[in-house]
């Protein structure tokens, strides 16, 4: 595959679902970071996290296409508009507040998506009652190590970074041909009107130089994030992805070898017809981990449960010691410097 | 800018640079926010710029407590995450607003704060003048950071309504078995339990920043139950999830029981010592055998086990639950001889149970509450053998008959053992530690000798109190004394508002409706208020004084009562508003009570003011909000809000000659020197110096550790507590706090057999006033839900709190629009709606016997069938119309909570008291047009 430059180091995020609760306090982080107050990014939202099943955000992204096809080629696919994207919503403040109409007015979106939010079918997922079935899948851009915009990007504006893989656009280069946005497989890439560059997830590229986790991870309570190099065989990252290989890419078919990796979800016994439990059944149907994980997930679910369950017999596991995450700092990598301590000149 | 190591050069043109500025501060503070958010009690950094907060990022800076167990970092949530921009959202007021169009319209002046309060303090003299003082209503919405500008109701002693009640945060359950209702574990605590259930609780919405506890239990080797209705959210990450039909857990709970002890795998002695079980009832008139019956002169309060190894009758003693010596029979029949020589049968409490328990096979419970009898007997067992813990909200007591649910909880837990010990146990909430901050204005001075001589006049006090028994515990002396509090027109004179709002608000025709009522009540609501009111239950509580008094002042700081209020806005719009002649809202954003309101005063936001978060007994911090930026344009803090309001009404009183008034208590309260006396003297009107005062004085009364000032603070951020203080919940913790060790409640009872404040002294599940017995509850019992909102509706509203706000708070913070649906929504299960012809988003009408609002659907298999759920907070005017969830909800009282003579069952502030319902509301779902 063509030009990218191979990097040094490669960064990666693992999510763990199982601890992922959707509350949004990643997306909100990154959006108050680096998007609130931007001109033309109130749709963007480098994070996000979507209710799975579910159509997500942008609206469908997985039937968008992108990636690279059977040659290696880079596919164009489908570019999201800002109505799929949904959301960047504003709206009458002033007029129910202060405009004296009482009840007559009452607060409506006056900008935005029509149709859809970043958010908008949370927590709806899918199966039948009792046996509804969802789980949080966060998502970034994943930065990965084949990464098809910087393919498919006509003039040169993105690259991959060589000291940790993050894949970044230098928006001075960049001519708002949206081919990136065409041909990321995630979606993740959003273009800014007001600017006319596009954009998407930097990796917290600022606070990296200065030895701080991206904010996703570090503002992350439900502990469920970890950065960190895939090949320092210290980080919980690299325990996860490389040495238990519980930690899995999203939609692997896709070809560009993302940087994001999932455990994934474990769900609860589903019930019989009768109300009696299937012990041994699954509420999430395989398939669609399968689907969205790739084949590799069955071994990650079998080794998580297996673990589980040595843990539930009074046996050590060193992977649910990990996923416990005893200590917090843990889950930054080299990455564990705490902002307040630094003064800017 | 110091990069760090930085190869790639094409990294370091203008365009990375941009990104490199935005993330750059020049103050950093340590942030929280006061508000009423429980657990509460995240520490941020609050990064500024020019003046300017430009975001907060959680401090992360909890040290790990007990070994083994993980830390708490790093809390704080997405609302936290993206607090400061509701600093500068278009909702945010920041000049004192008049009103000048008609209430509700919207349309205001901005006039000085020396107009705004003159007229409010000018509008409390003629209150006063008018109806009196009881006529002017502070609502006590505990928004941690606004409480200080309504100081007047404590200098004044003018009567604050009881936020248990306003905000229904009360689980009766608790305190009818325990005395208690906040017996609550620290948060790392949850990590120790062997089985969790998630029961009337949705923490991965309402914990964001706890939940990893539970996840990280479970990969620990727990297990996960969840229990609800719908699949929940927090169902997702759980081992099982038992789908259960709404408001039938008291017959799980039981049915959990019976399967205990048929199994005869109860925990005997923790029985035999810790519960009522034991103690004898006489079958002839279903009460307890008491001493003052079985011989001349000794008390009423003494009760009866048979001990078995003498082979007699023996008084349980009241001292002690140690059951040295004895073993107290938990099953047959006795003879017991009164003390005129006649003899009655008896049998403990346990006998009964186990006979009431017959109805509640594990097969008839799977009818009732339609699950398979197997997952009962098998949850059952998992109770009675590992470390259980019932992770609860505080859901279940906003049901009808939550307290029978609560009761029966307790009772699972009592007879497996499972409180008292790390890892078990229930939750509700506590606060503590405010020590410092509520001494401060009644101390004799300024300065920490003062703070000590106080302390030495609190605890000689409780001395006297406790010298009428000597068996008193610490935690009776604490009741008593807030008891006597109330009593006297201490504590900010808290009421039980239920009076207020039967002769006020309009609700005694809705509270008489017999649709709305249980049909085991043997008269109409108000006899049975009456009754209680007669008797003198509540005398002390304002219950007859609203009879006659018209309130004139409604002073809201921090709350949003149109919001809140269940039985809905149109009740006080129609009842109350018209009596009032002065409204006020102090908050820094117009909420819909401000748009209802005469004034709205500008509070500065919560990086602009000095305060701490709310001192939960969950992380045991005190967690310091410091000012990082100053007050937005005219807002100002809390505090100096209070402050000038009493120097107004100090001089509206002057002006008139008043220089005092007696309140319906009898008690002659001075109009003079108001802000002298909350502030000793003008020493501690500053800011600084007062929460210095505040923190220096915790470190007398051995809250915080010694040398904790604002500077130190300020250092660290938060300090975890000592000791439990006197103001709050600590003492009926009844543990000891341990420096390295989670908190886990009811210790001092389980470890040091030290006796309960309840009328028996022990875990008390036999209740046996008249009432109880008339309503066949004196067990723990299920009850189905009564049809409030009306009979032969398709739907039950479940509700509780959402995931994207505290209370209405963030809702209007866009932001966090853009997070959810961006506008108010109703789950309904996919297929109802299908049969209604409703798509998802489609808008429709919700309507019960209280009202009806309007509001869009969201279709997700997760609801139950038959259920609706709107996750409360949404303003009213988010919806057309602007009536909302509230608007629908009857706001209906069991008439039991009426019961004030009896043991644990009598007033003291945020406890046992009347309780409105809103959940299991009964509703119809209508397409709209």
């Amino acid at each position: 595959m063509g030009n990218t430059t191979e990097s040094k180091r490669q960064l990666a995020w693992v999510f763990d679902l199982n601890k992922c609760t959707g509350c949004q306090t990643c997306s909100v982080a990154c959006r108050v970071l680096w998007n609130d107050g931007e001109q033309g990014a109130d749709h963007q939202w480098w994070m996000t996290v979507n209710t799975k099943p579910g159509a997500g955000t942008p609206k469908d992204w997985e039937k968008m296409g992108g990636g690279y096809d059977a040659q290696g080629n880079p596919q164009l696919g489908h570019l999201p508009s800002p109505e799929e994207f949904g959301g960047g919503w504003d709206y009458n403040y002033d007029e129910v507040l202060r405009g004296g109409g009482g009840r007559s007015v009452h607060l409506k979106k006056t900008a935005g998506s029509q149709s859809w939010g970043m958010n908008w079918d949370e927590d709806e997922g899918g199966g039948e009652f009792p046996n509804a079935y969802f789980f949080y899948l966060p998502r970034l851009c994943n930065h990965c190590s084949e990464p098809s915009c910087v393919e498919a990007c006509p003039s040169g504006a993105l690259f991959k970074r060589e000291e940790d893989g993050l894949v970044l656009r230098d928006e001075t280069q960049c001519g708002g041909s949206q081919d990136c946005a065409r041909a990321c497989p995630y979606k993740k890439v959003y273009f800014n009107e007001a600017r006319k560059v596009s954009q998407h997830c930097i990796g917290c590229f600022p606070r990296l130089e200065q030895g701080v986790a991206p904010a996703c991870v570090r503002q992350c309570p439900g502990r469920a994030a970890f950065v960190g190099f895939l090949d320092d065989e210290a980080s919980y990252v690299h325990k996860l992805v490389k040495k238990w290989e519980v930690a899995l890419p999203l939609h692997p078919e896709m070809g560009t070898k993302p940087n994001v990796y999932y455990v994934p979800p474990l769900s609860p016994a589903p019930l019989r017809e009768d109300g009696s439990y299937d012990e041994g059944g699954n509420r999430i149907p395989p398939s669609y981990l399968e689907d969205l994980f790739g084949n590799r997930v069955h071994g990650a679910m079998d080794v998580l449960r297996t673990e589980l369950d040595a843990k539930r017999r009074g046996r050590d596991s060193e992977l649910m010691d990990l996923l416990i995450l005893y200590r917090w700092e843990d889950c930054l990598g080299h990455l564990s410097r705490d902002p307040a301590e630094i003064v800017w000149e | 800018m110091t990069a760090g190591a930085r190869s790639d050069r094409r990294s370091d043109g203008e365009w990375a640079d941009r990104y490199r500025n935005r993330w750059t501060w020049d103050k950093v503070t340590f942030g929280s926010h006061s508000v009423d958010c429980y657990p509460g009690g995240c520490s941020w950094r609050v990064f500024s710029k020019d003046g300017k907060v430009i975001r907060e990022e959680q401090s992360a800076i909890s040290t790990p407590v007990e070994a083994g167990i993980p830390d708490m970092n790093p809390m704080g949530c997405q609302k936290g995450a993206c607090w400061s921009h509701c600093h500068y959202s278009p909702d945010r007021v920041t000049k004192p607003l008049k009103r000048v169009g008609e209430r509700g319209e919207g349309k205001f002046e901005e006039v000085s704060w020396d107009e705004a309060l003159s007229a409010i303090g000018e509008a409390m003299i003629d209150a006063i003048e008018d109806q009196g003082a009881e006529s002017i209503i502070s609502l006590l919405t505990p928004e941690f950071g606004a409480i200080p500008a309504r100081i007047f109701s404590d200098i004044l002693g003018t009567p604050s309504t009881d936020g248990n009640a306003e905000f229904q945060d009360f689980s009766p359950g608790w305190h009818v078995t325990w005395g208690l209702f906040n017996p609550t574990a620290t948060m790392d605590d949850w990590f120790l339990a062997d089985l969790t259930l998630i029961w009337h609780a949705n923490p991965v919405y309402t914990n964001i920043h706890w939940y990893h506890y539970l996840a990280e239990a479970r990969y620990n080797g727990g297990e996960v139950v969840t229990i609800a209705p719908d699949y929940s959210p927090s169902a997702t990450h759980a081992d099982y999830h038992q789908p259960i039909r709404i408001g039938t857990d008291a017959a799980l709970a039981l049915a959990m029981c019976k399967v205990i002890i048929d199994a005869g795998i109860y925990k005997k002695q923790f029985v035999q010592e810790q519960t009522d079980l034991p103690l004898l009832v006489r079958k002839d008139n279903d009460r307890f055998l008491r001493g003052n019956e079985v011989m001349e002169g000794d008390r009423e309060d003494q009760f009866f086990w048979w001990d078995t190894l003498a082979g007699t009758l023996a008084p349980a003693p009241r001292h002690t639950l140690a059951t040295t010596g004895v073993d107290p029979a938990l099953e047959g029949s006795f003879q017991a001889t009164l003390k005129d020589g006649s003899t009655v049968e008896v049998e403990p409490v346990f006998a009964r149970l186990r006979r009431h328990l017959e109805q509640y096979t594990p097969e008839r419970a799977g009818e009732i509450c339609e699950i398979h009898p197997d997952n009962i007997r098998k949850l059952a067992r998992k109770v009675a053998t590992r470390k259980t813990k019932i992770f609860i909200g505080w859901n279940s007591g906003k049901y009808y008959h939550g307290d029978l649910m609560e009761r029966a909880m307790a009772l699972l837990l009592g007879l497996t053992g499972n409180w008292g010990k790390k890892g078990t146990g229930t939750r509700s909430w506590a606060v503590m530690g405010m020590d410092g901050n509520v001494f401060m204005s009644r101390k004799e001075g300024p300065g920490q000798e003062a703070a000590q001589k106080h302390i030495a006049g609190l605890i000689a006090m409780r001395r006297l109190v406790a010298s009428t028994d000597p068996t008193m515990t610490l935690e009776m002396i604490q009741n008593r004394v807030a008891e006597q509090a109330v009593e006297l027109g201490g504590m900010g004179n808290t009421m039980p508002p239920a009076f207020l709002w039967y002769h006020q608000c309009g609700y005694k025709e809705r509270w008489d409706d017999p649709e709305n009522n249980d049909p085991s009540m043997k008269r109409s609501f108000s006899e049975y208020l009456k009754e209680a009111t007669d008797k003198g239950w509540w005398d002390e509580s304002y219950a007859k004084a609203y009879e006659t008094v018209e309130p004139r002042v409604l002073f809201e700081a921090g709350g949003n009562i149109l919001r809140r209020q269940r039985g809905g806005q149109k009740m006080l719009l129609k009842h109350l508003w018209p009596k009032l002649k002065m409204i006020v809202s102090v908050d820094y954003r117009l909420s819909t009570t401000g748009l209802f309101s005469d004034y709205v005063l500008p509070a500065a936001q919560h990086y602009e003011k000095l305060g701490n978060s709310m001192p939960s007994i969950h992380h045991l911090n005190w967690v310091l909000c410091d000012r990082a930026v100053e007050p937005l344009d005219q807002s100002l803090p809390d505090w100096e809000i209070g402050v000038r309001l009493l120097e107004k009404i100090e001089a509206a009183a002057r002006k008139r000659g008043m220089k005092d008034y007696v309140d319906r208590k009898g008690v002659t309260r001075s109009l003079e020197n108001l802000a002298d006396r909350a502030t000793q003297g003008g020493v501690l009107r500053d800011e600084e110096k007062r929460m210095d005062e505040y923190l220096r004085d915790n470190a007398v009364y051995g809250v915080l550790p010694k040398g904790s000032n604002l500077e130190t603070l300020r250092e660290k951020g938060q300090v975890r507590f000592t000791n439990w203080g006197m103001v709050g919940h600590g003492i009926s913790q009844a543990s000891t706090i341990r420096p390295d060790e989670v908190h886990n409640p009811l210790r001092w009872h389980t470890e040091d057999k030290v006796p309960y404040d309840t009328l028996v002294r022990r875990a008390q599940y036999y209740i046996d006033h008249e009432w109880f017995l008339e309503a066949e509850e004196a067990l723990p019992t299920h009850k189905e839900p009564p049809n409030h909102g009306g009979a032969n509706r398709r739907f039950m509203m479940t509700s509780g709190h959402n995931r994207w706000s505290i209370h209405s708070m963030n809702l209007t913070n866009n932001i966090i629009q853009n997070t959810h649906r961006g506008e108010p929504f109703v789950f309904l299960n996919d297929k109802d709606a299908a049969e209604l012809g409703i798509e998802n988003g489609e808008q429709v009408k919700m309507v019960s016997n209280a009202g009806e609002m309007l509001i869009s659907a969201k279709l997700t298999p997760s609801c139950r069938p038959g259920q609706v759920i709107v996750y409360n907070g949404f303003e009213p005017y988010m919806h057309e119309n602007w009536y909302s969830q509230a608007d629908i909800e009857p706001g209906h009282i069991k008439h039991l909570g009426l019961v004030g003579n009896y043991g644990q069952l009598k007033y003291r502030p945020l406890s046992w008291q009347p309780i409105p319902a809103d959940r299991a509301v009964r509703v119809d779902v209508e397409k709209v047009g």
